[in-house]
């Protein structure tokens, strides 16, 4: 454990100074995503100017929401942005070799390798929009509530891994998953509304199969509401564990079904 | 024309092939695209439920459906990939050897992308016009297809194309200065988004606001086409909609012609 600590510290370090030397590099993509959040706002924005509510949820609920989904998809996006290369290319040039021959877990090392700082964008944007819509949004603020909305943060930015992990181990059989990776990631747009303007069968499918609800409304039910945390937060929690045990055992299959490509 | 025929045909069956070799990357792209849809879908759902009315600023909810694929299809269709065509071109060196082939270098990228472009109107967006229209039979009880509307909605979409390539064209010269190409595609894909009422319509936009993007060539490349196909407007604002498309396809047409000139100069490749 301290060994991994003090390896990722490392090659944080070397992602750091490479960032040092582009500059330019980080601020177009911190902008970029700090943009695309600020036009999504707008949206919300200039429905509200027509109507007072959103099925029963306030200007500054939607806005809560909103903000927190943001948070857990942007601790992934800093920190185990590589998957995508993984699926994309790492696999298809030939290039996880390196990963199979260095004495430290391939997955770790893949993750610890890169640290993408251009998920800013969204880090800030959220945490900004909870603080704007906090005082409004009517919450339900208790030491607990507040307590267990951060601690479920790393659970839910956990999903985002494991679908990630899951779907760029798929390339270990078919070469290159990017856009398996894609689609599926895509649906992290269903995270951003409250799951309950979705029918049915697309509430089952956020929550229980590809389960980004659980990375945005379910997590801010408890402080938003006061009902009871075991349901909302509970269920982040067990579905999280469950589908980061099912993504491990992916990837390991796919390791052993691994066969070098490329040249 | 034999010519021109002989000489650019080949890039435009390279498109096709390329689209179809990584077909399942394309694949993604539309299912993506249609995920995108059917959350603003519940979204627009429960606005109009919350509205209480049947129709929000206009648009009933079958129009809004209709909106909302309608102009991600079209968006697909006029998108042009020629933006990090360049940029890889010019990292990686391989653009000296299109410099040096005794074709027009942005004809050559155009009928590259031509290619594809032709492979999406037909296996994407003519179908998912048919489902459109069994869709607003399904909801109305009548056929509402205009065969005069979809034949202006094609010319539409066709000068749309020629603005959005024209536009890619310029912001592909950026990949001089910007090395994180793919923050920066990020950027001007949401920008264009906005701006071109693909999100939003502009419709439903404070009135300076709506005025000022319908007259930017944004708004042309899929509002105009869409709003046309919904007959949203009169055969004279159909007539002036269509003008002021070619007017900026014309208009940034000699833009990318300018900065080409320019940034033709100032490229130094690197290895190759």
């Amino acid at each position: 454990m301290k060994r991994a600590w003090k390896i990722y510290r490392l090659l944080a370090a070397q992602n750091l100074k490479r960032l040092m030397e582009y500059k330019a590099d980080f601020l177009t993509g911190a902008v970029s995503f700090l943009i695309d959040q600020a036009i999504g706002i707008a949206f919300i924005f200039i429905i509200f100017t027509q109507i007072p509510q959103l099925s029963g949820f306030t200007f500054e609920q939607i806005v809560f929401i909103y903000g927190f989904s943001q948070i857990p998809k942007g601790l992934d996006h800093l920190l185990a942005d590589n998957l995508w290369c993984v699926g994309y290319f790492i696999v298809k040039k030939g290039d996880f070799d390196k990963y199979l021959t260095r004495p430290i877990n391939p997955l770790f090392h893949v993750i610890a390798e890169t640290f993408q700082v251009d998920a800013a964008g969204e880090l800030v944007v959220g945490i900004g929009l909870i603080i704007y819509s906090s005082a409004g949004a009517g919450l339900y603020i208790t030491p607990l509530s507040i307590t267990l909305t951060v601690l479920v943060i790393p659970f839910a930015a956990l999903i985002y891994t494991s679908i990630k992990i899951t779907t760029s181990a798929f390339a270990f059989w078919i070469k290159s998953s990017g856009f398996i990776i894609q689609m599926i990631y895509g649906m992290n747009e269903f995270s951003k509304y409250p799951t309950t303007i979705y029918s049915l069968p697309v509430r089952i499918l956020v929550t229980y199969m590809i389960p980004f609800a659980l990375t945005g409304y379910y997590p801010v039910i408890f402080i938003l509401t006061g009902n009871s945390p075991i349901t909302s937060i509970g269920t982040v929690v067990l579905v999280s564990i469950l589908f980061f045990v099912l993504s491990l055992f992916i990837w390991h299959k796919g390791i052993n079904a691994y066969e070098s490509a490329g040249s | 024309m034999s010519k021109i025929r002989k000489q650019y045909v080949p890039f435009m069956k390279a498109g096709i092939q390329t689209l179809i070799i990584y077909r399942m990357n394309f694949l993604g792209f539309v299912i993506g695209g249609l995920v995108y849809c059917f959350v603003m879908y519940y979204l627009w759902k429960a606005v109009f439920d919350s509205a209480g009315g049947g129709t929000f600023l206009g648009f009933s909810m079958t129009d809004m459906v209709l909106y909302l694929f309608l102009s991600n299809t079209t968006t697909q269709l006029v998108y042009s990939s020629v933006t990090s065509e360049i940029g890889e071109e010019i990292k990686d060196g391989s653009i000296a050897m299109r410099l040096i082939k005794p074709v027009n270098t942005d004809w050559s990228y155009l009928f590259n992308e031509l290619g594809g472009a032709f492979m999406k109107l037909v296996v994407f967006v003519l179908p998912m016009i048919l489902g459109l229209e069994i869709y607003r039979f399904y909801m109305t009880g009548q056929i509402m297809f205009e065969p005069l509307n979809f034949l202006l909605y094609l010319v539409s979409a066709a000068a749309a194309y020629m603005i959005s390539f024209r536009i890619n064209l310029c912001f592909g010269f950026v990949a001089f200065y910007v090395k994180n190409l793919w923050g920066f595609n990020i950027l001007k894909v949401s920008i264009m988004n906005f701006l071109s009422g693909s999100l939003i319509p502009l419709a439903f936009m404070p009135d300076t606001l709506r005025t000022i993007l319908e007259y930017m060539p944004f708004a042309s490349m899929s509002y105009t086409p869409v709003m046309i196909y919904m007959g949203k407007y009169s055969a004279a604002e159909t007539a002036m909609r269509i003008g002021i498309q070619i007017i900026w396809a014309i208009a940034i047409y000699g833009l990318s012609k300018l900065i080409w000139v320019g940034a033709v100069k100032k490229l130094s490749v690197q290895g190759g």
